[in-house]
């Protein structure tokens, strides 16, 4: 079967729309499927919605070819969710599943969130701030390479003793006291 | 306080009739999902986990905050079922929460306008909901008990990704924000058809709030966001209130042409519509919700001018079946539901009206 719309690449994706009672389906391409990001705002939002839509998108059983073999038998060390599982559930077991399926993450998302992977809103205070540390620590490594290349060693090493002492208030959950 | 409190088939705030374009948007709901970074997820963990989910959070729940808030816990799995069915007809619970598969629960306040559901899809779901059209007061109150939390709690949270949730639709800001709808003059001149698709264009979803499948019992639409992630909060809340203005503006325009081209027809079939709710001896949910959506739509034409709408927005819910037999206090098969939903009808909307119509005819 050739695709519906750029009659040029094989169909190898069964788009199934459900809109007002009224179910139609669509042969697509992988590319032409990817373009449609419309359609995937379409599907129903009932908690048992999203993992109809993700295997009726993301073709795993039937073109290994496609998805690497890798990624399928990839599980997450945290809760044991393998990819599979999670592609035939449309659930994450737990928090350590987005680190685990990462690779995968960033198209699936954009699919799902009309073109976005990464948040812009609420961040929690404590991340807030553990955040602000880390890129203050990223600041002062780059500054003391600096100043090891240039032989300016005393500067080195009290940028040294800043970035331990973040570290420590890092360790201690992003508490300004550190301990 | 006890669980009977919200069971009772009495108003409360959320169910007012308050606020600007309160004829349309019925009532306002916005949800935050959120998981404890230490647990598995609900698909993943063991009901030992998700005991301890609950105690720690109904812990914070009850300790004092300011403004203090009075929380009840209602365990899911020790509330019998037709109990738990009434929480969720009057959507302080969902239905996946009800089936009760694992420890989970429910904190409400006393006025039902927050509630915290534990261990639903994710360990936590804060809920506000409000009277009328209210997006931002409803997402503040949700957002101060979140932060209210976030200080007690360490949340599942990503740099990247934002709030981790079991469901990769509401990772991200996990807010889901919508508005209830009466959209009876779209809905009869059928443009509602192609409404439904142009929203869903735009990242949010149409559907209908009562009832099963996408069929929109008393011409009642949610309309909610769809896109949790790459979108602030505040830009979700923006985006639902544009749409949802435009969507009131066009449900105007609609009613004023049905008014123009025929306004006997209209007036006949919503007085027809009272009369079934005021003198019906056997009344479906279908044919009552359809009956409440004409006489909602004859008090704001000014038709029928002798009656409270806040009453048509409690029986929207009271006449619902977990409801119904919670009153008669006893099981109702289908047949005596009709005849206790008739009954229901009549007792709260004929004493009023009847007063009226002798002043009319006298």
């Amino acid at each position: 079967m050739v695709c519906e719309q750029c009659h040029e690449r094989p169909a190898t994706v069964t788009v199934t729309q459900n809109q007002q009672g009224e179910v139609t389906e669509r042969h697509l391409c992988h590319v032409c499927a990817a373009e449609n990001h419309h359609i995937f705002s379409l599907f129903d939002q009932s908690p048992f919605g999203i993992n109809d839509f993700l295997s009726n998108w993301l073709p795993v059983q039937h073109h290994p070819a496609m998805s690497p073999r890798k990624s399928e038998t990839v599980t997450c060390p945290a809760c044991g969710f393998s990819f599979a599982k999670f592609m035939k559930l449309g659930k994450f077991g737990c928090a350590e599943c987005y680190e685990t399926f990462s690779p995968q993450l960033d198209d699936m998302f954009r699919r799902l969130h009309n073109g976005h992977a990464e948040h812009k809103g609420k961040v929690p205070l404590s991340f807030g701030r553990t955040i602000k540390i880390r890129k203050e620590i990223d600041e002062l490594r780059r500054q003391m390479q600096e100043a090891i290349a240039d032989e300016q060693f005393e500067e080195a090493a009290s940028l040294r003793d800043r970035i331990k002492g973040l570290n420590a208030q890092l360790d201690a959950g992003g508490e300004a006291d550190g301990n | 306080m006890a669980i009977d409190h919200f069971l009772r088939n009495s108003a409360t705030s959320w169910m007012s009739n308050e606020g600007e374009h309160s004829d349309i948007v019925m009532s306002t709901r916005v949800r935050l999902a959120r998981n404890l970074a230490e647990f598995r997820f609900p698909y993943a963990f063991t009901d030992e986990e998700a005991k301890k989910v609950d105690e720690r959070v109904s812990a914070i729940l009850k300790e004092d905050r300011e403004p203090p808030e009075d929380f009840t816990h209602i365990d899911i799995q020790e509330t019998p079922d037709l109990k738990r069915q009434i929480l969720v007809e009057k959507h302080l619970i969902s239905p996946l929460l009800a089936k009760g598969e694992h420890s989970g629960s429910v904190l409400l306040s006393t006025n039902e306008e927050l509630s915290v559901m534990i261990n639903e899809e994710d360990h936590l779901r804060i809920q506000s909901l409000q009277p009328g059209f209210r997006l931002q007061e409803a997402y503040e109150k949700a957002d101060s008990l979140d932060t209210f939390l976030e200080k007690k709690l360490a949340y599942a949270f990503h740099e990247t990704y934002g709030f981790l949730t079991s469901c990769p639709t509401n990772t991200g800001t996990g807010m889901r924000a919508s508005v209830m709808v009466h959209l009876p003059a779209l809905t009869m001149t059928r443009q509602i058809d192609r409404i439904i698709p142009a929203i869903s264009r735009l990242g949010m979803v149409a559907r209908g709030s009562y009832g099963e499948g996408s069929e929109a019992l008393g011409n009642v639409y949610q309309i909610s966001n769809q896109t949790t992630l790459g979108m602030s909060e505040h830009e979700i809340l923006q985006e639902l209130e544009n749409i949802t203005l435009q969507l009131i503006e066009q449900e105007r325009r609609a009613r004023r042409a049905i008014l123009e081209q025929s306004p006997s027809a209209l007036e006949d079939r919503i007085y027809r519509s009272l009369g079934i709710l005021t003198h019906a001896r056997l009344l479906s949910t279908e044919e009552a919700a359809k009956c409440l959506s004409d006489v909602r739509l004859g008090i704001d034409l000014d038709l029928i001018n002798d009656m409270d709408m806040s009453v048509l927005n409690e029986l929207m819910i009271f006449m619902q079946p977990a409801f119904l037999q919670h009153y008669a206090e006893r099981p109702l098969q289908p047949n005596e539901r009709d005849r206790a939903r008739a009954k229901l009808f009549r007792e709260r909307l004929v004493n009023d009206h009847d007063k009226q119509e002798g002043e009319d005819s006298a």
